[in-house]
């Protein structure tokens, strides 16, 4: 999968959990700062995040992705 | 002045300090120096290690200073309560007496029940007013030791008894000779001490008590009780008598000869020093501080008789005998017989060691010592919890569910894992405006919603 593939698809998730739409969205954004991300989305992010790519992410790990372009990279090492 | 900034040191093992900290154990109190205080112009040095080494011990009023706070307890009650007591404090006597009322059928019903279970420990004593005419019912009870209500302060000698000092000191000295006469030792509770004139009726009565105490056999030696009425007492040195702990004891010991042996302090709660007064007088050379179960006691209640099992295992560093098991046994039963103990109550309150911010019990679910006082697993059966509100935060509902599940170590649930437990917290609070907290029930209802799997292994386990 390349990474516009993966960009994508965390795109969509994100504009499910955090009920925006997708245009609103940028690779520069933080989750917290940007778009709003409360506590239990940021958890919720990663669960989404983790359906959508039948992925098991380590969770210290995964909770330290603080932005959209890190999450693609960090679940683009996931799929490789 | 320079100030000498020292430098970080690093370390490859973090120092959690398991000399003080030993988690199997209450925290230790280690006392590196003595204490020093100014008493008559003189500056006096106590020993702690030297109180360490005195026979310290805890006595009981739960059935007379605690039955003064409550509807009288049952005689079952009663015996099962000393039962408890005696199991509470082992074999080695920690709880050495306890004291019963004497004055309805019911009291010494309780009292011969109690001594019958054949318990060494806690010795059974009595409690009776200044009156010549009680005797009778301590000498028909058997009992060897009792208390005698002497109060020391002019506001009980003239407000109270209507007396004057001298007509309180000959009555008091009167029922003391009347105890000896009928071979009881008296325990002479100095009630007010704490607002008493010490120089001109404290001194004096205790000295005249230590005189005539030297012409009857060592057994029955008067023994004083610090009566710390009003809880007025204060720990702290420099303090003026009478409220100095420190000097009330010392005036005992050093000036009217009182052996550590005969002093125990009683104390109540009105300012909230009660516990520390106590342990203060332990420090300062009263062997005994007398105690009641969950501080039931007149008004604000005494010293915890629980806090003090728990000051004494810190203190000696050992479990010298206590079962602390039995703590939660006794609290348990207090609730069982309708009995209020508040939630945050220290050791047994329902929620003494539940956390409710998001960011401590993230704290627990890393390392539970961060958050709990010593292993309450091991010495009270009652693992740390958090209580689940909108301030919880993933890491306590993650902490809940795991301890639910009984899932530890790799085998936990990561936060990841618990979302939808989670957004359904949330939910009740930001979307259904709640105001109370979770319950356990409502949680169990989503674990086994949303972890189905992990809801029927915990079950099936």
């Amino acid at each position: 999968m390349n990474r516009d593939d993966v960009k994508a698809r965390v795109y969509k998730v994100i504009a499910q959990v955090l009920k925006i739409e997708e245009s609103q969205i940028e690779e520069t954004n933080s989750f917290t700062t940007d778009l709003g991300a409360e506590s239990v989305q940021s958890v919720e992010l990663m669960a989404g995040f983790e359906e959508e790519f039948d992925i098991e992410m380590e969770e210290d790990e995964a909770l330290e992705v603080q932005d959209v372009a890190g999450a693609i990279d960090f679940i683009g090492r996931y799929l490789d | 002045m320079t100030i000498e900034v020292k430098p970080l040191e690093e370390v490859s093992e973090p120092n959690t300090l398991d000399d003080m900290f030993d988690y199997s154990r209450p925290p230790r109190i280690v006392y590196e120096s003595p204490i020093y205080e100014e008493i008559n112009g003189e500056i006096v040095k106590f020993d702690p290690q030297e109180a360490l080494k005195r026979d310290l011990v805890i006595t009981d009023t739960t059935f007379r200073d605690g039955q003064q706070a409550r509807p009288p307890y049952t005689v079952e009650q009663q015996v099962k309560l000393f039962d408890m007591m005696a199991k509470m404090g082992g074999p080695n006597g920690v709880i050495r007496q306890t004291e019963f009322f004497l004055y309805t059928a019911n009291d010494r019903r309780a009292l011969d029940e109690c001594r019958a279970l054949g318990h060494k420990y806690p010795e059974v004593t009595s409690w009776i007013r200044a009156d010549k005419g009680d005797f009778r019912l301590v000498k028909e009870a058997g009992v060897k030791e009792t208390g005698l209500l002497t109060p020391s302060s002019d506001y009980h000698i003239f407000y109270k008894l209507k007396k004057d000092r001298k007509k309180a000191f000959d009555d008091y000295i009167e029922i003391v000779e009347a105890a000896w006469e009928a071979g009881i030792r008296p325990r002479v509770h100095l009630e007010d001490v704490t607002r008493a004139d010490i120089d001109g009726f404290v001194k004096p009565y205790v000295g005249e008590l230590v005189r005539l105490s030297e012409q009857v056999s060592p057994d029955l030696h008067v023994k004083i009780r610090l009566c710390d009425t009003m809880g007025f007492g204060v720990p702290s040195p420099g303090v003026a008598l009478p409220r100095s702990i420190p000097k009330l004891v010392h005036t005992m010991t050093h000036e009217l000869g009182m052996p550590h042996e005969c002093l125990e302090w009683h104390g109540h709660n009105d300012f909230h020093k009660v516990h520390v007064n106590g342990a203060t007088a332990w420090m300062y050379g009263c062997n005994a501080v007398n105690t009641t179960l969950f501080g039931f006691g007149e008004r604000t209640g005494n010293p915890p008789l629980e806090g003090a099992l728990i000051e004494y295992i810190s203190l000696h560093g050992d479990l010298c005998g206590i079962d602390t098991m039995m703590i939660q046994e006794m609290a348990e039963y207090m609730r069982s017989i309708g009995v209020e103990i508040a939630p945050n109550y220290p050791f047994v309150g329902r929620d003494f060691n539940t956390t409710r911010a998001g960011i401590h019990a993230g704290g627990l679910r890393s390392d539970e010592r961060i958050y709990n006082i010593f292993d309450t697993t091991e010495l009270f059966g009652r693992p740390p919890r958090v209580s689940i509100t909108d301030k919880s935060g993933v890491d306590g509902i993650a902490l809940w569910v795991n301890t639910y599940l009984g899932l530890e170590g790799d085998k936990r649930l990561s936060k990841i894992k618990v979302h939808k437990v989670a957004r359904w917290v949330m939910d009740q609070y930001e979307v259904h405006s709640r105001m109370s907290a979770i319950t356990d029930e409502e949680l169990a209802q989503q674990v086994q919603e949303h972890l189905p799997d992990h809801f029927a292994n915990r079950n099936a386990n």
